[in-house]
């Protein structure tokens, strides 16, 4: 999974040092205090792009951060804390999109079939090859369908490997890979209108 | 290869730099697919930089998970008190349901015999007319 980087820079940077998370796991309170002023944007922005709702990814981000309260000492440190961090979040976002989806018969999101595309400049200026709004992205990500929707921020936006995406979905593999090419297929269509057919 | 064929495969090659030889020969000649192809390596390049975009939480979230330690050992200590006095508080309940189901006995006894005593009142009052 990819790490946060220093304003856009290449160089990765860890937020949280070692040291940090150690007396973290001792108890010290003003230690986690700046633990989550280091990470908790990049962790509310991931649950709000999984689920959406900016009170769903409150929810999940409070949980996700009691979790990681109670699970600090089995962190060993083998992986960057941000990572670690990410995993327990998205975790908490999934289960929160699932107690949704028990909680709501239809969906209110649109679904595959009446997607609607952006109604944005975007699709006007993203002709072939040129440089994808990044407004417009994000955008076109809010309107997919959920379970696209989910894949496709695991998969592209933070990196995991397929087999990981498909760990935290509870699904194969396979339907994650499919989730991703579908998701990415609809993100176009959103952004730019659909394919023509040139054969 | 079909344009139709190469295009079904090309959001699965917006990460990849080297597709199969029959792709690579396609896009050779079709500058549609090419620029399609291109399309979806934009997104994902997008959609990689997005990471470092945060959203700004909502006011208070932060306070919140700040808070997060005094109010788990809040919890924990709540919840170990309960599992030191579970015996305690499970002989309360016994105990409650006890008064509870004996008092709910004799409420029912007593209804049943002012039912039958009003029952037999009325079978004498018809049988004498």
């Amino acid at each position: 999974m990819k790490r946060p980087t220093n304003g856009g820079s290449e160089a990765p940077r860890e937020s949280v040092s070692f040291e940090l998370v150690e007396r973290c796991k001792k108890g010290d309170e003003y230690a986690w205090a700046e633990l989550v002023e280091a990470t908790h944007r990049e962790v509310y922005s991931l649950c709000l792009r999984i689920l959406r709702d900016p009170d769903d990814a409150a929810e999940a981000t409070q949980d996700a951060y009691l979790k990681a309260w109670r699970a600090l000492g089995s962190f060993r440190g083998d992986a960057m804390f941000t990572t670690w961090m990410y995993r327990v979040a998205t975790n908490a976002a999934i289960s929160k999109q699932r107690g949704r989806k028990r909680r709501r018969v239809h969906e209110v999101d649109a679904d595959d079939e009446t997607v609607s595309q952006l109604p944005s400049t975007a699709s006007t200026e993203t002709l072939a090859g040129a440089r994808i709004e990044l407004e417009a992205v994000e955008e076109a990500l809010r309107l997919l369908p959920e379970h696209y929707r989910a894949a496709l921020v695991l998969r592209d936006v933070y990196e995991m490997s397929m087999e990981e995406v498909a760990k935290q979905l509870k699904i194969t593999e396979t339907a994650a890979k499919v989730r991703v090419h579908r998701g990415r297929k609809k993100l176009k269509e959103l952004v730019q209108g659909p394919a023509q057919e040139t054969d | 290869m079909r344009c139709a064929e190469v295009r079904e495969m090309l959001p699965a090659l917006a990460r990849e730099s080297d597709p199969s030889l029959a792709v690579r020969r396609h896009l050779s000649k079709c500058a549609g697919c090419r620029a399609e192809l291109e399309t979806y390596r934009s997104i994902v390049a997008s959609l990689a930089t997005l990471e470092t975009r945060t959203i700004a939480p909502p006011a208070g979230l932060a306070a919140k998970l700040i808070a997060i330690p005094s109010e788990a050992s809040r919890v924990d200590h709540f919840r170990s008190h309960v599992t030191r006095n579970r015996a305690a508080y499970a002989g309360g309940a016994a105990a409650a349901a006890a008064v509870v189901g004996a008092a709910g006995a004799f409420l029912w006894r007593s209804r049943e015999r002012s039912s039958g005593r009003a029952r037999t009142t009325n079978w004498g009052r018809f049988a004498a007319a």
